[in-house]
């Protein structure tokens, strides 16, 4: 897992580097421009221009490349990044050198440039690497100047910019080097304590937040038990209450009945409680949900039925719209009938008599929107953003119904995240309320 | 008469189904455990078993079942299973493989019990014996 978390992080600098590099580009270009057009120094622009496309290329390679392992996290990748990484400073290195040599060698003041790519490997690598990457700066350099110095590399002048060729100038020479070098080795040197205490920091903050996870776990299974052990014994309450006020066991004078019918009515809530318990429960500890193709129209329609008669009890109707070319979708068919027929039993709850309720479904390309309005008794603004919470029910839905699990659109919200998509409510108070799903059709992709 | 075996390690429940059966003229006898359970079902060879899934562990039931469908003097009984299906705990019902090893029951019934349903379903079993 941890391997994997680094890897995210690498992969995300590498493509970070990636953008820094069609930045730094133009920027070459701008430079040359602007010494040799607008300052009137000579350059030899040719080579410049020509390093500067042959960035071009390995960048479009690189990109290439981190696109790939972004696809797929696993230790094999995560050393290949590694490599990458490296080799792209290492490059970055080498093309920077021959930017310089191109462009006056040690009288370019662009030299002292290295540090940022000292910087960054010390960001992205492990110590050793970072002064390996500064040893190997510092290698370039010491072999450009000493072949510009001996006549093996030819020495492009910064005419007019230095008042005469510094290549030859020994004491310059040793100066810039002592300076240049020192500076990398010191960068590097302070680059790597600070990345090195961060990433201390990261890995503490990981295994806090790994610890924080295991105890919510367990606190899950500590629920999942007591709700199930309370669930068995609710469960025999019932199935004994239910002959007595049945008549099975004889008649019950009205007192009894009346007092017997109570105390099965509060047994059948409690019932209700621990079952969207256990369920909450049981969705936040696993981790998947066993999925397959069916078809969203057929679960819709059914979800319909199931709060049909209610509606029209209240004289609601219920308008189902459903654009075509939507049908088969890849998800958990109970899961997903359960969320919409939930959504619209609260639909049917909440709003009055001769109100109505519109379902639709939008085709979204690779998702669904599903849409539920009501014209009921809407949700304060305060409590939008909180109806998803476990156990929370806003003000005035605990007018309308005093008991009530809250857990429902919790159950909503897990069984939504858990197909990768997203539920959100608009709502006016007195005016009505509008749920929204945005449902993945899933399927080959995932 | 017919006669029934109630396999529940809960008596409560085994009681209220007794009520229930009783009142309509059925002969109940029970057991509270698994291995008792298919001892008095080769013992009494019942006219039907009810069968609870959860019992010393989370499906000895159908261990049971299996074992039942297995005897030859009880594998023409018809098992009614009481289960918490409605619970959602990961077991696949929808026998869509067709295995009839795999599932080795006649009916099943959800808990907590509603008399009319539990009554319904015993009818329909036996008459079709």
């Amino acid at each position: 897992m941890e391997n994997i978390a680094t890897q995210e992080g690498l992969i995300e600098r590498i493509s970070w580097l990636i953008k820094l590099r069609w930045l730094a580009i133009p920027g070459v270009i701008f430079v040359v421009f602007l010494t040799t057009q607008v300052f009137k120094l000579s350059l030899p622009l040719q080579p410049l221009l020509l390093v500067s496309l042959i960035l071009c290329v390995y960048n479009l390679i690189f990109l290439f490349f981190a696109r790939k392992l972004r696809k797929q996290y696993s230790a094999k990748n995560f050393l290949l990044a590694n490599r990458i990484a490296n080799l792209q400073i290492s490059l970055d290195l080498a093309f920077l050198t021959t930017l310089i040599h191109f462009s006056g060698g040690i009288e370019n003041p662009f030299i002292f440039y290295f540090i940022f790519h000292i910087i960054i490997a010390s960001i992205l690598l492990s110590r050793r690497a970072s002064y390996l990457q500064a040893t190997f700066a510092v290698g370039l350099f010491v072999f450009t100047v000493a072949g510009e110095y001996f006549g093996v590399l030819p020495h492009y002048c910064l005419k007019g910019f230095t008042t005469y060729s510094q290549h030859n100038n020994i004491l310059y020479i040793l100066g810039v080097s002592f300076v240049f070098i020192s500076t990398l080795y010191i960068a590097a040197y302070m680059a790597t304590s600070i990345s090195t205490r961060l990433r201390e920091r990261e890995e503490k903050l990981r295994q806090a937040n790994a610890l924080l996870n295991e105890k919510d776990r367990i606190k899950s299974e500590y629920v999942l038990r007591v709700s199930h052990d309370i669930k068995e014994h609710l469960s025999s309450i019932q199935s004994c209450l239910e002959p007595v006020t049945g008549g099975i066991t004889g008649t019950l004078n009205p007192g009894q009945s009346d007092l017997l019918s109570r105390a099965d009515e509060r047994t059948h809530k409690l019932m209700t409680f621990v079952r969207a318990l256990l369920e909450i429960t049981r969705l936040k500890l696993s981790q998947k949900m066993e999925m397959g193709y069916f078809s969203l129209r057929k679960t819709v329609e059914s979800a319909v039925k199931f709060v049909e008669a209610r509606a029209k009890n209240k004289g609601i109707p219920v308008y189902l719209e459903i654009e075509p070319g939507i049908d088969t979708i890849w998800g958990a068919e109970v899961y997903i009938e359960e969320t919409i027929a939930n959504l619209l039993a609260n639909a049917v709850k909440y709003t009055p008599y001769a109100g109505k309720i519109e379902l639709s479904l939008q085709d979204k390309d690779d998702a669904v929107l599903i849409r539920i309005s009501d014209t009921g008794i809407g949700i304060p603004p305060e409590d939008t953003e909180r109806v998803f919470d476990e156990f929370y029910r806003s003000s005035n839905a605990k007018e309308v119904e005093r008991s009530g699990t809250g857990l429902g659109l919790s159950i909503a919200k897990q069984v939504v995240r858990m197909h990768k998509g997203n539920i959100w409510v608009e709502s006016a108070l007195n005016k009505g309320s509008t749920f929204n799903i945005l449902l993945p059709k899933g399927g080959k992709k995932q | 008469m017919a006669r029934i075996l109630i396999v529940d390690d809960d008596p409560d429940m085994v009681e209220s189904m007794r009520v229930v059966l009783e009142s309509r003229d059925y002969s109940v006898t029970s057991a509270k455990s698994g291995q008792e359970g298919l001892k008095i079902a080769k013992l009494e060879k019942p006219d039907l078993i009810i069968l609870d899934v959860m019992m010393e562990t989370m499906d000895k039931g159908f261990d049971v079942a299996r074992e039942l469908k297995k005897d030859k003097n009880c594998k023409d009984t018809p098992i009614l299973m009481l289960t918490a299906i409605k619970d959602k705990i990961g077991l696949d019902f929808k026998n869509e493989a067709g295995d009839e090893a795999w599932l080795p029951v006649d009916d099943y019934v959800e808990k907590p019990l509603k008399p009319e349903e539990l009554v319904a379903k015993v009818d329909l079993l036996l008459k079709g014996r």
